[in-house]
């Protein structure tokens, strides 16, 4: 789960605020208002197909992602690899968790 | 023919916390503001792009555009407190290149607007280099004139979107007059019309060329993005 802080206008309040934005992989899941509380979340019966949808587009998109980064900056890549993927499993499980058992 | 994109990333100034940019925020895997990136660059005439932004965000920018925009020539050119005055610094970085002639068309496209498609960036350099100025509307019937008349047949109220484009030259020259007056408009046609002839012509816009204002704006964004499959090189068409 990853959180942004963002100012937008709060639909409920109508003020302009500070808000916490909460991403499950690359989805939005909720938004919370800090003037006035109010939150905004995807239905937990819509984040699943989103979510599964998105991450065929992810693992459609990422030979070309990769290739792109190594293209850019050869050693770095190289480097940062083993890592990345060895973190892979985690983040893809936490991303699961988030969306199934929110 | 050779057109530059100036992308107004640099906000509305008033941000004093640890908050992010709304045109920083991640949507759908990129940044909200290197989709415009994305789909102005398809345009084969555009042949220059600046982002005006906010110093403070400027380490982030050139962090953001060396992951998403690799090889893309993004010039950054520094905010002011106002839209005209963040439009007026972009078109003086631009200016040698307008009076050197390497520049036909400047298009100015507000970065909270991830969604303007490809096609939409198209048509309205198309439209400047034929007219002098185009921009996209949307026609909003359920709205009468602040002086409460009803518009007459042919004339309805519409909402005006971005990108919009104007051929380079009277556009700086406007700009130019504009800061000579002292005068601040509110979107770049207004300054066009204060201190030029030049026409502006309209074009269709799109209901998915939405701005990013409410937080609900970045789900609607992203659920239009995934109807497209990622994809605004072709015209989406209408909100289903």
């Amino acid at each position: 789960m990853t959180v942004e802080h963002a100012e937008f206008r709060c639909s409920a309040c109508g003020q302009t605020a500070e808000h916490d934005l909460r991403y499950a992989g690359r989805l939005l899941e909720s938004t919370r208002c800090h003037a006035c509380g109010h939150v905004v979340e995807m239905q937990p019966r819509a984040l699943l197909p989103a979510y599964l949808h998105d991450l065929e587009q992810r693992v459609a998109s990422k030979p070309a992602r990769l290739l792109q980064r190594a293209s850019d900056d050869r050693i770095g890549f190289l480097r940062s690899l083993p890592g990345a993927l060895a973190r892979q499993p985690l983040k893809l499980a936490r991303e699961l968790w988030t969306v199934i058992w929110r | 023919m050779r057109a530059a994109v100036i992308l107004l990333a640099a906000g509305s100034g008033s941000r004093v916390g640890h908050e992010t940019n709304k045109v920083f925020l991640p949507l759908a895997g990129r940044r909200v503001f290197t989709w415009s990136l994305r789909w102005a660059l398809q345009v084969p005439s555009v042949t220059r792009l600046v982002l005006v932004i906010a110093e403070r965000d400027r380490a982030l920018a050139e962090a953001v555009l060396a992951r998403e925009a690799a090889g893309a020539d993004v010039r950054l050119v520094r905010g002011g407190s106002t839209r005209h005055a963040s439009e007026w610094n972009a078109l003086q970085s631009l200016a040698p290149e307008i009076r050197r002639r390497e520049l036909d068309i400047v298009v100015i496209h507000d970065a909270a607007r991830p969604l303007a498609s490809t096609a939409v960036f198209a048509d309205v350099i198309t439209q400047a280099l034929a007219h002098g100025g185009a921009l996209p509307v949307r026609p909003q019937p359920g709205l009468v004139p602040v002086d409460g008349t009803t518009p007459p047949p042919g004339h309805d109220v519409v909402a005006v979107q971005t990108p919009q484009a104007f051929r380079a030259r009277p556009l700086l020259a406007a700009y130019e007059q504009a800061d000579r007056a002292g005068f601040v408009g509110t979107d770049t046609a207004s300054c066009i019309e204060r201190f030029t002839s030049t026409p502006i012509w309209c074009v269709p816009g799109s209901a998915h060329n939405i701005k990013i204002t409410f937080p609900e704006d970045l789900f609607l964004a992203e659920h239009l993005l995934a109807q497209a499959h990622w994809d605004l090189t072709s015209d989406p068409g209408e909100t289903p």
